[in-house]
């Protein structure tokens, strides 16, 4: 999930030009997991706007629960069919939820005027309901084969590939003493599943070519590519 | 002069360290920055001299700069070179800028992390780790870069590395040694150690890599620096027993009683090992009197 928190009401409000009428478009997958963009949030967005004086034409979040704002087809179909009278209204779209979320909403809406309402903050498992955490740094170039799931370039500051700096103490990183030294995280993991040996490879330098953003990919029942700088790579699922 | 060939000669190789000044190398070439007098009080006293690269992540005049500067002045500089700061193009153009200016060693590392400098919102780099750094170099020494294009003109220099004993789960640092020696390091100075059994026990399990270590060692000044090294640098432990003895002395007598335990504990670690790498913040003035309480043979 990508997970996100709602910006401070003074910025959100900073932006917003005297006079614009704005349109409220939370999301019903992450951002209500969030508690920063679920139908609750983006009602009570509409009406904090309101107390500041905002003219709000309309609020939704695109549902049922569990419905992504960035399905475009769906999103589209909701804010200009549903929601046309109260959308053609509005000078601009304030989006509670990601970035995917925000540029869907341009594309939904034929280019329109948006808002962030939140900072995306990072890729997360929903590790309970209140609480998320990042295991993925969506680098394009997975390679925690080698590390029993645990991803360095998430859970080690200084993103190593080879192993751990020297600046661990009593398990835990130099940057924060309150967070674990993703690598023994790593090395406790592997020893304990009796597989240290896959620590052994070299780990050659990570492509970075594959994270250049923007990426795309393309994908069918049958086939997926992926299309990056570092060029197209297509998989099949079926052989 | 290349470390590596002091250690196949056998000698006990003895480094210190220098961090470059905040700021600019003064025109007027009779005004030495701070860094070259202090290098230049070891230089009798010690084959070669490291020379920090933006050390604990404050932004700093450049290490290939001081090293230079330092070669000028007749003194043998280990120039140290961190993947915080720089990207695969930048590390390589650096070390190929550095053995074209002269330099014969370069002590290759990881860095600490910006978050633990002046400058906490810069973008930490590390474009590639330490292991892969030293594998890059030596793809410069055998003519290819990392992209395994050739080079003309290869460098050759001494890759030295890093790794600390002080650290738990050990198997952890020693895996990393290995893949460093198994990418290229000639040789190690290992993390500040202030525990010969702790040492020891790091030594043991080291010895099978049959690649020259130095024991690192930093000066243990005063009391506080001994806490303050406790609580606010990872990777280091100063026992209460070293915190308590140089506070047992008056304060003009500090300088005196710092020599007598380093040299002690060298002393003690020093057939067990290749070198000593002194980091003396400063001190530069005691190592003379660390390395003869050590009973190491001034080396001219």
């Amino acid at each position: 999930m990508h997970a996100t928190i709602q910006k401070p009401i003074g910025e959100i409000v900073k932006h917003i030009q005297p006079g614009e009428k704005v349109f409220v478009v939370g999301c019903n997958n992450c951002a209500w997991k969030c508690y920063s963009g679920g139908d609750d949030e983006t009602k009570m967005m509409a009406k904090r706007l309101t107390d500041k004086g905002i003219e709000v034409t309309g609020y939704t979040a695109p549902g049922p629960k569990g419905m992504s704002l960035c399905k475009l087809d769906h999103t589209r179909k909701v804010l200009m069919e549903e929601h046309a009278d109260e959308v053609k209204k509005a000078d601009s779209f304030l989006i509670l939820g990601c970035g995917q979320g925000v540029h869907t909403v341009i594309d939904a809406t034929d280019g329109g005027m948006v808002h962030p309402g939140c900072d995306t903050v990072f890729g997360g498992e929903t590790v309970s309901d209140t609480h998320i955490e990042e295991y993925c740094s969506l680098c394009g170039d997975c390679i925690i084969e080698f590390t029993g799931g645990l991803c360095p370039m998430t859970l080690c500051a200084k993103q190593l590939l080879n192993g751990p700096c020297g600046g661990a103490e009593n398990g835990h990183c130099e940057v924060d003493p309150d967070r674990p030294c993703g690598w023994i995280l790593i090395y406790e993991r592997l020893k304990k599943l009796g597989r240290l040996e896959l620590l052994d490879p070299y780990q050659p330098p990570k492509k970075n070519s594959k994270w250049s953003r923007p990426r795309t990919l393309e994908v069918s029942p049958t086939e997926a590519t992926f299309c990056s700088i570092g060029g197209k790579v297509t998989v099949s699922n079926q052989d | 002069m290349k470390l590596t060939t002091l250690f196949d000669k056998g000698e006990f190789v003895i480094t210190g360290e220098v961090g470059p000044i905040k700021g600019a190398i003064h025109r007027d070439k009779s005004i030495e920055p701070s860094c070259a007098i202090e290098a230049l009080q070891l230089h009798q006293h010690v084959h070669a001299v490291n020379v920090t690269d933006n050390q604990s992540a404050v932004m700093r005049l450049g290490s290939l700069a001081a090293s230079v500067r330092l070669k000028a002045n007749g003194v043998e500089p280990v120039y140290q070179l961190t993947c915080r700061d720089r990207n695969r193009l930048a590390l390589q153009s650096d070390l190929l800028t550095a053995y074209s200016l002269g330099i014969d060693n370069v002590l290759l590392l990881t860095g600490d992390h910006i978050q633990l400098g002046d400058h906490k919102e810069a973008k930490p780099v590390f474009d590639l780790d330490s292991v892969q750094l030293i594998d890059m170099a030596k793809g410069l020494k055998r003519g290819y870069d990392i992209s395994g294009s050739r080079i003309e003109n290869y460098l050759d220099m001494a890759f030295g590395a890093v790794v600390n004993p002080n650290s738990d789960p050990i198997e952890l640092q020693l895996m990393k040694m290995r893949k460093k020696i198994d990418a290229g390091a000639q040789f190690f100075q290992t993390q500040a150690v202030y525990d010969v059994k702790l040492f020891e026990n790091f030594m043991k399990k080291a010895e099978k890599f049959n690649c020259p270590i130095q024991v690192g060692f930093v000066i243990l000044k005063t009391p506080q620096m001994g806490k303050f090294m406790n609580k606010n640098v990872s990777g280091i432990h100063v026992p209460d027993e070293w915190i308590d003895e140089i506070g047992s002395v008056a304060k003009e007598d500090q300088r005196k009683k710092a020599a007598e335990m380093a040299g002690k504990f060298i002393k003690q670690v020093k057939s067990m090992v290749q070198g000593v790498h002194i980091m003396p913040l400063g001190w530069t003035d005691i190592v003379p009197d660390i390395l003869e309480h050590a009973d190491i043979k001034p080396i001219k």
